[in-house]
């Protein structure tokens, strides 16, 4: 069965790192890194790259002219009313709303990406491989299937590295 | 950049990740309260007042309330400004600190959004019902309609007010959620229980703690910190461009958008303050929120009173400098003495001299006076706000037209009402989501923790 992991957990974000940095030295692949809080060299190591701030960019520009578009074409094309004589293309005026629309725009459309591209929405079945990887434990997970040649390597090597327990287990995704 | 050499820990107790978890998720596990069934039912009580209040605005009229044709804005805006305000420290909080990389803002940063969002709800109300047709105010939305078709006037400071307001709101809130959701998990994968279970999973949205979704994670706050604070500036400058884009002495001037700002993060670490102590004492939060979490508060509190103090004073000088006797009259004879002196010195008092005492270690230190000062700030802003308005409009350009303004029982309702929203608000904050950002404070106990046998201080961000 290619569900099967092995599961190490880890107490302390010290040695997790040393072990991440090992087991890639070893050119062994590592499936996935679960950590109760954010920490950036597991995120490198796991050699992942966010586009975010470039998306983010794109979201406002497209706001930006989108509003700025939409005020013109109302208040100047469509239906121009005269406020005591101003002119009806008053830029300056549809600064401000455009600015608090683009930030809105960015904002919506970001936490959308987000939720798109981390899989992170309502009803999502996920795969959790250690309940307590939100509480205290740093867990890392390699795939049975790709380790069955030298398991017995990958474990020692685990334990040397500090790893307090390594099960094996089948990930079975979660409502 | 958190020193610990000089600063000492940022949680106390020696705490482990399992603790931090343990210590937070504590009141939720735990049954409710005496207190808390007694404060949310005087809540509930003055909620129900503001109700049976606006039910007699919308079905009787404005005509319910004491404003008239001179003082056409009175406790609603008064009250709608001083929400914002208090509105404002959330994002402050959160987003200026978190570009700066303020590692003891993790302690406070989930209970100032939480604060930030019930506040501008309320403050929402105001407006909304002040426009006097409820039922029509969607006709603030400018959409394809059957009226022309006609759209709103976007020249108006009154028009972006309504759009700065509903985009804090939503962005405000959407960014305290976001943040809420790996501590969702947490709650999620620690009960025993299967409605909670069941309840925070869905709020967790399938969180894990994967590096795919730190990583995001990351990123999207960064871009989202950046944006906001963006927000935290134009929101209050577009509220007081309500004021200083009209001819009405004491108003008309350009000092307004960063007085209105600086006044609004003042009032906003103000209630911050306030709520902190209560949560400290309350839960004894102690270990988290340390004598230094409010000491930082407490310095914030006097350099912005300081800027206060100025701006008090930039306004007066410019009324005599500018020559205006109409600007003169207004802050000479109608604030600094006169019918409203009261309410400009309750103002000047409370913002610029009160808060002075924070200059002493002694009085940062003692609870009960940092909670009487911050008490004191937010009386005195609801007083700069009252001031602002009634004061101007009372004497105008025609004294024909001069008048007073007091409130009706239905107005004072109103108000009551949403202090009431925001007490229940805050009280179900404080029983059903985690006070304290679990993963934040993770995230940065290794950093601020001094360790006597290892002199080596990491400095992960």
């Amino acid at each position: 069965m290619n569900n099967q992991h092995i599961i190490s957990v880890f107490d302390e974000e010290d040695k997790l790192l040393s072990a991440i940095h090992k087991v890639q030295e070893k050119g062994i692949k590592i499936t996935e890194i679960y950590t109760p809080y954010p920490i950036n060299e597991a995120i490198e190591a796991m050699g992942k790259k966010s586009r975010f701030t470039l998306a983010a960019f794109l979201f406002g520009f497209a706001g930006a002219v989108g509003v700025l578009a939409f005020l013109m074409y109302t208040a100047v094309f469509d239906w121009p009313i005269n406020y005591g004589g101003k002119p009806t293309n008053a830029f300056p005026s549809f600064i401000v709303v455009t600015i608090v629309l683009t930030i809105l725009t960015i904002t919506l459309a970001s936490l959308f990406t987000f939720s798109v591209r981390a899989k992170v929405y309502p009803g999502k079945s996920f795969v959790l491989p250690d309940n307590r990887s939100m509480d205290d434990k740093f867990i890392i997970v390699f795939n049975r299937e790709e380790n069955k040649d030298n398991p017995l390597d990958l474990i020692g090597l685990l334990r040397e590295e500090g790893a307090t327990e390594i099960y094996q287990k089948e990930l079975q995704p979660l409502i | 950049m958190y020193k610990t050499e000089v600063r000492g820990s940022l949680i106390h107790g020696n705490k482990n990740f399992h603790q931090i978890s343990s210590d937070i998720i504590a009141p939720i596990d735990q049954p409710i309260p005496l207190w808390w069934k007694a404060a949310f039912g005087v809540s509930l009580l003055a909620l129900l007042y503001g109700v049976i209040a606006i039910y007699i605005t919308i079905t009787v009229g404005i005509g319910t309330w004491g404003v008239n044709n001179s003082v056409a804005w009175g406790w609603e805006i008064i009250n709608f400004v001083w929400w914002i305000g208090i509105g404002h420290a959330g994002t402050a909080f959160s987003i200026f600190l978190l570009i700066l990389r303020q590692k003891w803002r993790t302690s406070i940063n989930r209970a100032a959004e939480a604060m930030t969002v019930v506040a501008v709800g309320c403050a929402a109300l105001f407006p909304g019902i002040h426009m006097g047709r409820i039922w029509l105010a969607f006709y603030i939305f400018p959409y394809p309609n059957t009226r022309g078709p006609l759209w709103v006037n976007y020249n108006s400071p009154l028009f972006w007010d309504f759009i700065a307001i509903s985009a804090y709101l939503l962005i405000s809130a959407s960014f305290w959620y976001f943040g809420m959701v790996p501590d969702f998990a947490t709650i999620r994968d620690r009960t025993t229980s299967k409605i909670k279970k069941a309840v925070y999973g869905f709020f967790a949205f399938g969180w894990t703690g994967s590096t795919k979704e730190w990583l995001r994670y990351e990123s999207l706050s960064y871009v989202l910190g950046g944006i906001a604070a963006v927000l935290v500036v134009s929101v209050h400058s577009i509220v007081s461009t309500d004021f200083a884009s009209s001819v009405i002495p004491g108003w008309h001037t350009t000092v307004f958008p960063p007085y209105f700002v600086v006044g609004a993060i003042f009032s906003g670490f103000a209630m911050v303050m306030t709520l902190m102590i209560i949560i400290r004492k309350l839960y004894k939060f102690q270990d988290y929120i340390t004598n230094s979490h409010l000491n930082a508060i407490a310095k914030i509190l006097v350099f912005i009173s300081l800027i206060m103090g100025t701006a008090y004073a930039t306004e007066i000088f410019i009324a005599w400098y500018s020559g205006s006797e109409y600007e003169m009259f207004t802050f000479f004879k109608n604030r600094i003495t006169g019918d409203y002196a009261f309410q400009f010195w309750a103002m000047v008092i409370c913002n610029a001299f009160i808060p002075q005492l924070f200059w002493f270690k002694r009085v940062r230190k003692s609870l009960t006076m940092a909670f009487i000062i911050s008490i004191f700030i937010n009386i005195g802003m609801w007083y700069e706000r009252f001031n602002i308005i009634v004061t101007s409009l009372s004497k105008d350009y025609l004294p024909s037209s001069w008048t007073t303004y007091n409130p009706t029982w239905v107005e004072i309702g109103f108000y009551i009402g949403t202090l009431g929203m925001f007490a229940a608000g805050v009280l179900l904050f404080f029983k059903y989501i985690p006070m304290i950002a679990i993963s934040e404070v993770k995230g940065v106990l290794k950093a601020t923790t001094l360790n006597p046998t290892d002199n080596k201080i990491s400095h992960h961000e």
